[in-house]
């Protein structure tokens, strides 16, 4: 099954077919998910701030981290569950979206770059208040989380401002059965 | 006759000043709405339980007040793009009544109450009003593009 299909048969479940069509329970949805940015965005960025060393300074690097830690699960899980929700609303159509593939990498780079710091920074914090400076790998961790989450943010808003010509694809596709027939991939004809 | 068109406003004139003033907006509530949370969390006994809700109100002020300021200034260009539009949209009401609500209630009772390190019940009280009251602007924002 490609990716394609398979995003096909998600928003063609009954499930996703209702609630896309639901007037409150889909805005609802969205709306969560932006209390959830703010939830979480919010942490992230006094975290940030104070592993920069710019504010927070009263409070010590493993304060913000581990008092912050299971609050910014709860908010991140939140915001997952309501994206996965509203992925699925339309998930044939944010399969050509490009800033909605661009969320996603960003997504995975986020995972990534916990991954990559938790030892020397979110896991080791303190050390951190323990060194006479703030290391510049705290810095540098701090620094790429608000790029990222901020790229998040504008590739998120970005993503309903295209809108990919579905109808169009569709009828290329039912059209054009010769295409069909070869050896392309069903995903890369478009 | 002096009539205001919204297609002389450069935000309907260029594709990119939209959405960018949209994503200024978005970006900036979440730092404010994101630093009153914290504080609200405190007060409700959910986190950060080492600091006093008056230290944790005093150091997050800042961030607060000028991401709100800049919220309060991508606002109203976003509403200059159609103004007809916004005042007969019942979401846009409601968020604005919402939010008139949530930032007296936030620079008056809630301040007064965070500083004066209260107790749980009240803490969990004020902090739980706060809340509930910018969730409510949040929803009022999304349901301006489905009512």
């Amino acid at each position: 099954m490609s990716v394609l299909s398979f995003a096909q048969w998600v928003q063609s479940t009954a499930f996703f077919t209702a609630l896309r069509g639901s007037a409150y329970v889909y805005p609802s949805i969205l709306s969560t998910h932006m209390i959830a940015i703010a939830l979480f965005g919010g942490m992230i960025l006094l975290v940030d701030v104070r592993l920069l060393g710019w504010a927070m300074r009263g409070y010590t690097i493993s304060e913000m981290v581990n008092q912050l830690r299971p609050l910014k699960r709860i908010g991140f899980l939140l915001l997952i569950t309501c994206g996965l929700l509203m992925a699925g609303c339309k998930a044939e159509e944010y399969y050509y979206n490009a800033l909605f593939r661009t969320k996603m990498t960003l997504l995975v780079l986020v995972g990534v770059h916990a991954l990559v710091f938790r030892r020397g920074v979110y896991g080791n914090t303190a050390a951190l208040d323990a060194a006479p400076r703030i290391p510049a790998q705290a810095k540098l961790a701090a620094s790429l989380s608000l790029v990222l989450w901020t790229s998040l943010v504008i590739a998120g808003r970005g993503i309903g401002y295209i809108e990919p010509p579905l109808d169009k694809i569709h009828a290329r596709f039912f059209a054009a059965p010769a295409i069909a027939s070869t050896a392309v991939p069903a995903e890369r004809r478009f | 006759m002096l009539v205001y068109d919204p297609s002389t406003n450069p935000l309907n004139n260029n594709e990119w000043s939209f959405p960018l003033l949209e994503i200024i907006h978005i970006a900036s509530f979440a730092v404010s709405v994101g630093t009153i949370a914290v504080v609200d969390l405190r007060l409700l006994g959910l986190g950060m339980r080492r600091q006093s809700s008056a230290q944790l109100l005093k150091d997050t002020a800042p961030w607060t007040l000028v991401s709100l300021a800049i919220v309060l200034m991508s606002g109203p260009l976003i509403f200059s793009s159609d103004p007809n539009m916004y005042l007969n949209n019942p979401g846009f009401r409601f968020k604005m009544e919402a939010l008139l609500v949530a930032i007296v209630y936030n620079y008056t009772v809630h301040s007064k109450v965070a500083r004066s390190n209260p107790s749980p019940m009240l803490g969990a009280l004020v902090g739980g009003v706060s809340l509930a009251l910018w969730v409510s602007v949040v929803f009022g924002g999304l349901f301006i593009a489905f009512t």
